[in-house]
């Protein structure tokens, strides 16, 4: 403890009028959410659906743009439709950068591209030149580790090949989140968080970046992406297909070194 | 000093109200947010939660000790490094300490009232630092060299004429007074700015001590931008923005959110407290938190003012009061503002020096029902009066107006005396009467009285008092019938 901590601390205990400290897990130890989180993994297909219901009713009035499909090729088609028909803000280039995550991959979207002039980066661990991707990129795609429907949030927790930049930097934001994701409320949220282990930095993400601060007159995209958004995908998550994704994991790569 | 402070918060307010812009800007504002929070509060489900956090908050600062120490200990064991800052000069020796070993030429800030607190800006700049607000209403508040006037929409005083011109002045663009095209100009010129700074300076909503994380809350993204792309992040945090566990932050934000702008959440809450780990892709390489006492712990030590430490900086309490609802946050004359200002400000800054703000309020109670936390602000601010009346050694307070002190001790006198009592109101009736103008009121009031009538005017004496009147009403009654006979015809 530095010097400096001690005295600070002590003026406090003066100011409480307090002899000693009591230690923390006294005070707060205990209480922990495993119920709630073995609760919300139990949901029914029927829960299920009906979370992706609010969740998108909830997003309508954050102009967060929302498309439920049923697999990964039902969200690669709106992905590419999307990369198809925008224009790039800050270069004349279309750069798309991805998060290194296996329901990105198993997108192959560097295929579809390949007779086009869009370049697909993926952020793989380790890249020097991630930054400079990112910042060239237009489009951003990453995947969500849960949604809150309540809220039309979503959550992301910063790992390995899976930068905070992804989703703040590029002008358009898309997010896939798989539906056995999606929790209902900010309790739920919390419940998963307090049950992850050494949490380090990470993300509530609800709608695209806004301002009201000019005559209270709302704009959509202030500093990070002004449009927004979340691809709920209704199949779950197979461990069979995870080889695949590997392959393609390794494909992706290739690609990337072609460009 | 006070004299001048005194003048200052006058005149301020008064161009506060002579300002057409202002008025309408912050009717609007009042109009929606004010009182959609309060429309929430009355419809909200969990009614609860506004007095458990309240109750979390203040069990928070029984604990405060154990509290930070855990916080320090969790950000230290990511990496982070902790400061724990007794002085605002403490906290700005200590950034400027960080500033010179990593070189730093260009500072980023994302909303933070407590480096307004602490003044830091010019500190920096005298390093030859750039130091760039980036909250949108900040910088527009920045590039026109005057001072954020709400606690979450700074530049409220200013239309998109007003904006227009300065865009077009300092940013080099055509004049426009179209809002997107406005914002469009500035996320360029920022997007610049955030993505070559070397350092980001910003605030803390609310740190979790179980978690070791700072957590911020932004719309734009420029909090976000802040804290991940400069190679350093400095988080300045008051020594009560802290909470004990996540379970008690999910309830804290909530409230923040909802009673700072009506949603269920901002568009961005990050979570941060260290610097990136080997394996992380992005963010800072350093983080650093420094804790700030500043005479918050004079505040936690008395009982009649700890509870204003529970504040979370919604600024719902601004969106509803009369008063600032007229005069605007320059009045107020320093970072916090509003009815939370008024209590806030003296206890931090001086109450003798502030002495204007607590008796500028008038007491009618709108911001305690407001506050998210159900902070009493009208029984602290007639608490600060109260010092101000009699002074206070514990608060260093002189007695602010001894003239008033005299005329009241004079009142007392006459008041309890009823010969000097009649005699007073009979002579102040033949006084008065050259003051009487047309519309039978007073106008002007010779000396001190002056001040008084400047603004309003005071009903005269009336001619008779009540009790002569009832007098005379009874002796020409002789029978009063009983009321209850009357009735039952």
């Amino acid at each position: 403890m530095m010097p400096n901590q001690n005295k600070f601390i002590e003026n406090i205990r003066t100011a409480l009028g307090k002899g000693s400290t009591p230690a923390f897990s006294d005070l707060y130890g205990g209480h922990r959410a495993k119920d709630a989180v073995q609760a919300l993994r139990k949901k029914t297909t029927e829960n299920q659906i009906q979370l992706v219901e609010t969740f998108q009713q909830n997003a309508k009035e954050l102009n967060l743009h929302t498309h439920v499909v049923a697999s990964l090729s039902g969200a690669e088609k709106v992905i590419v439709e999307i990369i198809r028909s925008k224009t790039p803000e800050f270069s004349h280039q279309k750069h798309v950068v991805c998060h290194d995550h296996p329901d990105i991959a198993g997108l192959e979207l560097w295929k579809r591209f390949n007779r086009e002039s869009v370049t697909v980066h993926t952020t793989f661990h380790p890249d020097s030149q991630a930054r400079e991707k990112t910042l060239a990129s237009f489009v951003g795609i990453t995947a969500a580790d849960f949604g809150i429907a309540e809220s039309a949030t979503i959550v992301q927790l910063t790992r390995q090949g899976r930068p905070r930049s992804t989703s703040l930097v590029p002008s358009i934001h898309i997010a896939i989140l798989r539906r056995e994701n999606l929790v209902a409320n900010l309790n739920e949220a919390y419940a998963l968080l307090q049950e992850s282990k050494n949490l380090d930095s990470f993300v509530f993400i609800s709608g695209p970046s806004k301002t009201a601060d000019i005559e209270a007159h709302l704009v959509h995209g202030a500093h990070g992406p002004y449009e927004m958004h979340v691809i709920l995908i209704s199949e779950p998550f197979l461990f069979p297909v995870d080889e695949e994704i590997q392959e393609a994991n390794s494909k992706t790569s290739e690609g990337i070194e072609q460009e | 000093m006070s004299t001048n402070k005194h003048s200052s918060y006058r005149e301020e307010a008064q161009k506060g109200i002579d300002s057409a812009r202002l008025q309408s800007n912050l009717s609007n504002l009042q109009n929606r947010f004010g009182k959609g929070v309060m429309r929430y509060w009355e419809e909200m489900e969990d009614k609860g939660m506004r007095s458990r956090v309240k109750n979390a908050r203040m069990r928070t600062f029984e604990h405060l000790d154990t509290i930070l120490t855990e916080l320090a200990k969790n950000v230290r064991a990511r990496g982070g490094q902790v400061y724990f800052a007794e002085t605002a000069q403490d906290a700005i020796d200590y950034t400027l300490s960080v500033a010179r070993k990593q070189k730093v030429t260009k500072v980023v800030k994302g909303k933070s009232m407590t480096s307004m607190e602490l003044d830091i800006d010019p500190a920096l700049e005298k390093e030859g630092i750039e130091v760039v607000e980036t909250d949108l209403g900040e910088y527009i508040v920045q590039l026109a060299g005057s001072t954020p006037s709400h606690i979450i929409a700074p530049c409220i005083h200013m239309d998109r004429k007003q904006i227009g011109e300065l865009f077009a002045d300092k940013l080099d663009i055509d004049y426009t007074d179209d809002p997107p095209t406005l914002t469009l100009a500035a996320r360029k010129a920022l997007r610049e700015k955030l993505l070559s700074a070397d350092m980001g300076i910003t605030g803390c909503n609310l740190a979790c001590a179980e978690t070791g994380h700072v957590s911020l809350v932004s719309n734009e993204g420029n909090i976000r931008m802040a804290t991940t792309m400069p190679k350093v992040h400095v988080a300045l945090m008051g020594l009560e923005r802290v909470v004990a566990t996540l379970d008690e932050h999910r309830e804290a934000l909530q409230l923040l959110t909802r009673a700072a702008a009506m949603q269920k959440l901002s568009t961005y809450v990050s979570f941060s407290g260290g610097p990136s780990k080997k394996d992380d892709p992005d963010g800072p390489e350093e983080f650093h938190l420094v804790i700030i006492d500043n005479g918050r712990s004079k505040i936690l030590a008395d009982p009649e003012f700890r509870e204003v430490l529970a504040c979370i900086r919604c600024g719902a309490c601004l969106n509803i009061c009369p008063v600032y609802g007229k005069i605007g946050g320059h009045a107020y004359n320093y970072p916090y503002c509003g009815p939370i200002g008024a209590v806030l400000t003296p206890l931090l800054d001086g109450v003798n020096k502030h002495a204007d703000l607590c008796k500028g309020e008038t007491l009618c109670g709108a911001c305690k029902d407001i506050c998210p936390v159900n902070n009493d602000l009208p029984r602290m601010l007639s608490g600060l009066r109260q010092k101000l009346a009699y002074g206070s050694d514990r608060w260093n307070v002189k007695q602010h107006n001894l003239t008033e002190g005299y005329i009241y001790r004079l009142w007392r006198t006459i008041t309890s005396n009823s010969f000097l009592y009649r005699t007073g109101v009979r002579l102040g009736r033949l006084i008065q009467r050259p003051f009487i103008g047309n519309n039978k009121l007073i106008e002007k009031m010779p000396s001190i009285g002056g001040a008084w009538t400047k603004d309003r005017d005071l009903p005269p004496i009336a001619p008779k008092t009540f009790a002569e009147i009832w007098r005379k009403k009874q002796r020409l009654k002789p029978t009063p019938a009983a009321p209850a006979s009357r009735e039952e015809k």
